[in-house]
């Protein structure tokens, strides 16, 4: 079945002492991926970074599986990352410019492994100063997938909700010939891509937190 | 404690986490923490900590895992409240 789970932090929408506060990054952060942070990743990245990132994979993985089993609870530590691949000379910059959309990865991109209820998916993730965006695949070829992120202006979640929808169609028309496209939601509130007025149908994954949208959708 | 004074204090440990006050404050079991309160995901590790510190229990993961409604949040805490008696 083909799936697709996106997620993005917005940083400043987090609260970083609490974040460093065991009693909190402890129901998040299973004690092999606290073993990870110690062993790798703290020396490229803050350990609040660490947090939020791994949410961030945990939270698409759990976006992905939840279409293909809608009764999954997401239980962050049950989610579980097995490997983080942090690029040589890993630099954490600002993000600049207000939207990025892009089909793959390159290799700025953090790899990651992450298993849960017997399913074992690749991810990817984008991480900058502000913000952070994570996508998770079966598979670790990601050069057919389509991601964006975008900073918006106003971050109440109505706004954010049609942002993110608006930002994400102008992506899809990109890639589909003028077809009659819309984005609905299945009997289990995930979101769909309908094309032909519902004769095909494609799994896309919308994200946003604070003042930050995003996407994920395999290409047709 | 009753449901009710339960849910009373359960508004003010969910508000600083929504932007909709219109929905708070008709907030009922049934009301769903992510769907009618537009609660980001990434703030329910901050209100099950707010709750443990506003209702001095100690809320497990498992039982964190069921609190994604108002009626099973009350459902959690009234259960942790009465292990204390």
């Amino acid at each position: 079945m083909i799936s697709t789970g996106n997620d993005i932090v917005c940083m400043s929408a987090t609260d970083i002492p609490r974040t460093k506060q065991s009693k909190f990054y402890s129901r998040i952060l299973s004690p092999s991926e606290q073993a990870l942070c110690n062993q790798a990743a703290n020396t490229f990245i803050p350990f609040e970074y660490y947090v939020w990132l791994l949410w961030s994979i945990k939270e698409s993985a759990f976006k992905y599986l939840q279409r293909i089993n809608p009764l999954l609870v997401f239980s962050p530590t049950k989610f579980v990352v097995i490997r983080l691949d942090i690029p040589a000379g890993f630099l954490m910059e600002t993000f600049s410019g207000t939207s990025i959309t892009q089909t793959g990865f390159d290799s700025a991109a953090v790899e990651g492994v992450i298993i849960c209820a017997g399913h074992e998916l690749s991810s990817r993730s984008m991480v900058y100063q502000d913000v952070m965006v994570s996508v998770v695949n079966n598979n670790e070829d990601f050069d057919n997938i389509c991601w964006g992120i975008k900073l918006i202006d106003d971050i109440n979640p109505e706004t954010q909700s049609v942002e993110v929808r608006s930002f994400a169609m102008g992506a899809i028309r990109q890639h589909c010939d003028g077809k009659p496209i819309a984005i609905s939601k299945n009997p289990d509130g995930i979101p769909l891509l309908s094309f032909d007025e519902g004769k095909t149908v494609l799994p896309i994954s919308l994200s946003h937190h604070g003042a930050f949208v995003g996407f994920s959708f395999h290409l047709c | 404690m009753t449901r009710e004074e339960i849910l009373d204090e359960l508004k003010k440990v969910i508000a600083p986490y929504t932007t909709n006050k219109e929905a708070l404050a008709d907030i009922n079991e049934q009301t769903d923490l992510i769907k009618d309160l537009k609660i980001n995901s990434a703030n329910l590790v901050d209100i099950i900590i707010d709750a443990e510190a506003k209702y001095e229990i100690e809320i497990d993961y498992d039982s964190a895992d069921k609190m994604m409604n108002v009626g099973t949040c009350i459902d959690v805490i009234s259960e942790k409240l009465n292990l204390q008696k």
